[in-house]
């Protein structure tokens, strides 16, 4: 069997920032469309995280690169192949890092620090703190996250990847772990008391739906083509099975699950250290996943099983 | 630099039982191509037949880049680097690709790997530039049991379609991998 030299551990790092930081982004945009006064601290606290994780995450992509480093008048090509998946994807990712950097200054008040030393920026600020802007965010933040699977799902070479579900999982995925970003900024910078129990709610609701769509990813995944059952086995039983029981399933999903499950029903509560460490156990989840679906389809054995299918 | 002659398809058929895993081939085009050391533009693949047969039997069956006709790596590739030819080769331009990988994992025959020497997505390319020279590819020019046999085919008289019709004509068993996906690979395996 023959592994592939693409992708490496740096993508899974970009895929889960660039997650991270949109969903939390698109989950402050919502609140403050609903209730901007009361949910404050938290987007204050996303837009901490928001734009910066992105930049981090495409400076991940970027040092990937085997030569745009050297040559980075070659960036420009990315934009020129309209079939490239890439190309989508760097047209997005920079419509959602320039609206998302001036939502962040504005709401960190960071844009009237600016318009105090230039004047004319001002006509920056309705727009930050326009409708217009929570939508355009919500739409481009949930394509940043979408296409993060996207870039995946095009490739029918590795039909792990190629399921309709993927950009899907990592939406959810994205929303989650970019709600829980947010709340470990929040408790450790914006301490507010504030009343974030809707917010808590979409949070398990997430969490919910992100297990229940990975036990039918793997249950069709299992029924599938040699390679997306062979990337299904790898997980389950195969040479990643602990990272995804212990580091995914357990500590990932199903602490945090149970945890919040309590919450929700009233009979615990969790703030300050305790809810930042399960929030960081959500955060090291959405890890995970990316990882270990990048790694499942990447270390999948290729053509070989078909090779004398005429035979 | 050699430009793609419009009249001209080239293809490549593998006569599989004149294969004996010798990877003279591997050599041949690794020196030729100075590829990196862990590398190969070109691999035999070895392996029981499946459990699909009742004959058990053990195969070799060369591999390389296919030069799809509906290539997966060209429509990915944002640089348009990797490009399919007017003479049916699919090429990378090393001056345009930005060393994204995108590539490597679209291609469902695994024939990309990273030349971490360039920075930069490498395959087989039909030794372009000996093929304009008018010399066979080197894996060709190397194979000792003649399994390897390249030409234009749209040529009647070159030497791959004599290949081809003589396999039709004999009804040996031909085929080409991975035929579901739809890449339309160039590269015929061919089984008397
Ligand atoms: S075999 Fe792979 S690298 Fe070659 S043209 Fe087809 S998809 Fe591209
Ligand atoms: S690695 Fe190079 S050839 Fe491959 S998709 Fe990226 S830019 Fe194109």
């Amino acid at each position: 069997m023959e592994f592939q030299t693409g992708f490496h551990w740096y993508i899974a790092v970009y895929l889960f920032l660039a997650g991270v930081g949109a969903g939390s982004i698109v989950v402050a945009s919502l609140a403050d469309m609903y209730d901007r006064q009361k949910y404050l601290s938290f987007i204050k606290a996303a837009s901490v995280i928001g734009m910066p994780l992105v930049s981090i995450g495409i400076f991940f992509l970027y040092i990937d690169l085997g030569q745009g480093m050297y040559k980075p008048w070659l960036l420009l090509l990315l934009f020129v192949n309209t079939t490239s998946a890439i190309m989508w994807g760097t047209l997005i990712l920079t419509i959602f890092t320039i609206l998302s950097l001036l939502y962040g200054a504005y709401n960190l008040g960071i844009l009237d620090w600016f318009i105090k030393k230039a004047g004319f920026l001002k006509i920056f600020k309705p727009l930050a703190a326009s409708g217009f802007m929570n939508w355009a965010l919500i739409i481009t933040g949930i394509l940043t996250a979408g296409y993060t699977a996207v870039l995946l799902g095009v490739l029918k070479a590795i039909p792990f990847w190629h399921q309709t579900a993927l950009p899907i999982l990592f939406i959810i995925s994205a929303s989650s772990t970019g709600i829980s970003g947010a709340m470990v900024v929040k408790e450790l910078f914006f301490k507010e008391e504030a009343h974030l129990a809707k917010i808590e709610t979409t949070h398990f609701y997430l969490i919910m739906l992100e297990i229940l769509l990975l036990i039918g990813m793997l249950l069709i995944a299992l029924q599938g083509v040699p390679e997306m059952k062979f990337s299904a086995l790898a997980l389950l039983t195969g040479e990643f099975a602990v990272e995804f029981w212990v580091f995914l399933v357990l500590l990932g999903l199903v602490v945090p699950a149970v945890v919040f499950a309590f919450v929700e029903a009233g009979k615990l509560h969790v703030s300050g250290g305790k809810l930042v460490f399960f929030e960081l156990l959500v955060l090291a989840g959405g890890y995970f996943l990316r990882h270990l679906i990048l790694h499942a389809g990447v270390y999948t054995q290729k053509f070989t099983d078909y090779i004398m299918i005429h035979y | 630099m050699y430009s793609a002659d419009k009249t001209k398809k080239f293809a490549m058929a593998y006569i599989v039982d004149r294969c004996v895993d010798c990877k003279a081939c591997m050599v041949a085009c690794k020196a030729e191509w100075q590829i990196p050391d862990n590398d190969f533009r070109t691999h035999i693949d070895t392996g029981i037949a499946p459990a699909a047969t009742e004959r058990l039997s053990m195969h070799f069956l060369p591999h390389q880049c296919n030069h799809c006709d509906d290539a997966p790596c060209v429509t990915v590739c944002p640089t348009k680097a990797s490009h399919k030819r007017a003479d049916g080769v699919v090429d990378i331009d090393n001056r345009k690709c930005v060393g994204c990988r995108y590539c490597i994992p679209s291609c469902p025959y695994n024939a990309r790997f990273f030349n971490n020497q360039l920075g930069v997505a490498d395959k087989c390319t039909f030794c372009l530039p000996r093929i304009y020279d008018g010399l066979m590819p080197a894996c060709v020019t190397t194979c000792p049991g003649r399994a390897r046999v390249f030409g234009d085919i749209n040529d009647p008289e070159s030497e791959i379609s004599k290949a081809l019709k003589d396999a039709a004509d004999n009804r040996y068993r031909v085929w080409t991998l991975r035929k579901d996906l739809g890449t339309e690979p160039n590269i015929y395996y061919i089984q008397k």
